[in-house]
């Protein structure tokens, strides 16, 4: 058994603008393992940034971590303990245009995280930078080390970021959509490569995405979030046979590929709302096919669903005991696909 | 491109713009409304054809124009104007211009340090604590002190200097080193090789010279702070936090370089300002500065004294033109020597 490198517990990240509160990030809970790829999944304005930024410590003002605790190894970091493990979460941002300082070159970039975490200075630290370089597939590393940023292109950027994260020698990836400004080509070969380092460095990642094709190929175990929340988390097979939540369904239904009867691809109708107050209603409901009365009363809490060892939870009333309401035969439908 | 090549190709360019300045210079004083050979006779003369005649030719104003220009832009080149027509009526140009000049490049050397080293870390320490009482109190100053006019600054701060001993309870002309000739009028810069003399030629431009670059501080200032709060934002700036970089190091390192970008064309355009835009601070602290002699000569139409100031100011504004493109390079790798 791997030992657990992260655990987040009941965090809610707000964030104090002058008219309202916004809950960007409302009471989730998960682990990340040594080895283990841990998906974060859902719609533009659903929490996963502020999720991934709230692990690393990044939330600034106006934001805040209001409840909840981030441990890594078992220490605390909410309260502003990060700087002790710097170095051991690295990020991979979304857009790599913007990641890497332009002012100074790629390898200066990769030798300031060598000399901050293993010491290396000089001479030795631009061979490792080359070597680091040579790792993450850049070609002519010798010579493409002392280049600026905007000598390489987008793909490349992402590479030479990837190659900074691993300088820090981490124990735990971060990646905000690291493949999401990139074209397909390129998006295959990044998570090929994100895939082989971890399997040499055993590196827990945590992957955020809004694409549920990438989430399908990369992760092990997917929380599924929706305004702040965490709606469904599964292992990664078991979420994409038998997605319970009506909105991981709707999620699946609207991959093109997976739906090829109908000639219009599935839609879910509506957008993410903004949570500005403690919930009292399911936040999907407004959205929901199969929305009934106390949906619209009792904030939903999560169940566990499927086989015992399936570790599969979800929070929805549809499938709480408590009420009657009970899930249609074969699963919800996402709405749309019939209707077109 | 090497550096050199640049340069030589930077210098070849500034020709046309040395000579089309030249031209219309003299263009404005030969063709235009100003009559020099009127104004060098009295009243009584100008009315007399055969002393206007006289004037005339003195100042070699009956010439065909396109002889008189060629003869006049030959002589300018090599800074041969000889003597003034009108303003200190036949002294030397040259000596003229010698005698007023290093006056106003002390002035305008303090006015744009004073910005510099006042108005740029003002703003980056706004920025850096945007929307804190700190932030508020610079930003306003800021504001303020740039909505002063010149004129008005000037006479209020002499006011204010010359009863400091009943405002303050001590006097500005004791405190340090002693101003024996009053606290406005010219520094004495004959002796500024020794301390003494250095310090005393400062601290009697010091009032102008603050109030001539108040408006490039304030300038400086708001475009400093806006140029931190972007740059501190941006991703690459919270991957180097996320690397582990010592907040020293990540705001000095960073942040400054990138956030100096966008102030070099405007500590530079200010620079400019000051060469030619000090007339009303030369009047009002009584210094006998270029922007003074340059009015004197503009108005009176003093073609050989406007002439060579002309070309003094044109030279130097595409000197700084030149010292702007390098820095940019120098700090900025985005911006190449290539390209047209």
């Amino acid at each position: 058994m791997s030992e657990t490198l992260l655990e987040v517990e009941n965090l809610r990240t707000v964030f104090h603008t002058d008219k309202e509160t916004i809950h960007a990030v409302d009471g989730v809970s998960f682990d990340v393992s040594e080895g283990e790829t841990v998906g974060l999944v859902g719609e533009s304005g659903s929490g996963k940034s502020v999720t991934a930024r709230s692990v690393l410590g990044l939330v600034d003002d106006p934001g805040v971590i209001e409840e909840g605790s981030i441990r890594f190894r078992g220490d605390e970091l909410v309260g502003g303990n990060w700087d002790q493990h710097r170095g051991d979460i690295a990020i991979v941002f979304q857009d790599p245009m913007n990641s890497l300082n332009p002012v100074y070159t790629v390898g200066n970039q990769i030798k300031e995280a060598l000399r901050i975490h293993q010491g290396l200075r000089g001479s030795e630290a631009t061979e490792k930078a080359v070597e680091l370089l040579e790792d993450v597939g850049i070609p002519d590393a010798a010579r493409r080390v002392s280049e600026y940023p905007h000598q390489f292109s987008g793909g490349m950027r992402q590479r030479a970021v990837i190659a900074i994260a691993l300088a820090c020698d981490p124990e735990l990836l971060v990646c905000d959509e690291p493949t999401t400004a990139l074209d397909v080509t390129i998006q295959a070969q990044i998570l090929e490569l994100l895939d082989d380092l971890q399997r040499e460095e055993d590196l827990g990642v945590l992957f955020i995405t809004h694409d549920m094709g990438v989430i399908e190929e990369t992760a092990d175990r997917v929380n599924v979030m929706y305004a702040g929340e965490f709606v469904e988390s599964a292992p990664v097979d078991e979420l994409f046979e038998e997605p319970r939540h009506p909105y991981t369904r709707g999620l699946l239904a609207s991959i093109p590929g997976r739906n090829a009867e109908g000639d219009r691809l599935p839609t879910i109708e509506g957008e993410v709302p903004t949570s500005t107050s403690e919930p009292t209603s399911c936040r999907f409901a407004p959205r929901c096919d199969y929305a009934f009365g106390a949906c619209e009363e009792v904030h939903p809490g999560r169940v566990r669903v499927g086989d015992v060892d399936t570790d599969h939870e979800v929070a929805c009333l549809l499938y709480d005991d408590t009420f009657e309401e009970t899930p249609p035969e074969g699963g919800v439908e996402a709405h749309g696909g019939e209707s077109a | 491109m090497s550096r050199a090549k640049y340069l030589g190709k930077r210098l070849l360019m500034a020709i046309p713009v040395v000579w089309l300045g030249a031209t219309m210079t003299w263009f404005i004083i030969f063709m235009g409304p100003i009559d020099p050979a009127a104004r060098l006779l009295s009243e009584g003369q100008v009315r007399n054809p055969a002393a206007y005649q006289a004037a005339q030719t003195q100042l070699g104003l009956n010439q065909p124009p396109l002889q008189h220009y060629f003869d006049w832009l030959s002589s300018l080149l090599v800074f041969d104007l000889g003597q003034t027509w009108l303003l200190y009526q036949g002294s030397n140009v040259n000596a003229l211009i010698m005698d007023f000049l290093p006056r106003t490049l002390w002035l305008g050397f303090w006015s744009v340090l004073i910005a510099i080293f006042v108005g740029v870390p003002l703003g980056f320490y706004a920025g850096m604590r945007s929307n804190t009482v700190a932030d508020y109190v610079a930003s306003m100053g800021g504001i303020v002190w740039r909505a002063m006019p010149n004129f008005w600054l000037g006479i209020m701060l002499l006011a204010l200097l010359g009863s400091s001993e009943a405002i303050f309870g001590f006097a500005w002309e004791t405190v340090g080193p002693d101003l024996l000739t009053g606290i406005s009028g010219n520094p004495d810069l004959t002796q500024l090789g020794t301390v003494d003399g250095f310090l005393r030629a400062t601290k009697k431009v010091l009032p102008a010279a603050i109030v001539l670059g108040s408006a490039s501080m304030g300038n400086e200032m708001r475009i400093g702070r806006t140029a931190v709060l972007e740059v501190k934002n941006q991703d690459y700036v919270e991957l180097a936090k996320v690397k582990g970089v010592s907040k020293r190091s990540l705001v000095y390192k960073h942040i400054l370089r990138n956030a100096l970008v966008p102030l070099v064309p405007i500590i530079t355009s200010e620079a400019f300002l000051l060469i030619g835009g000090s007339v009303l601070v030369e009047t009002v602290f009584g210094i006998n500065g270029i922007g003074y002699l340059f009015y004197q000569a503009a108005i009176q139409g003093d073609l050989p004294l406007v002439g060579t100031l002309m070309y003094v100011f044109i030279l130097m504004i595409v000197g700084i033109n030149l010292i702007q493109d390098v820095l940019y390079t120098l700090i900025d790798p985005r911006v190449g020597l290539e390209g047209d």
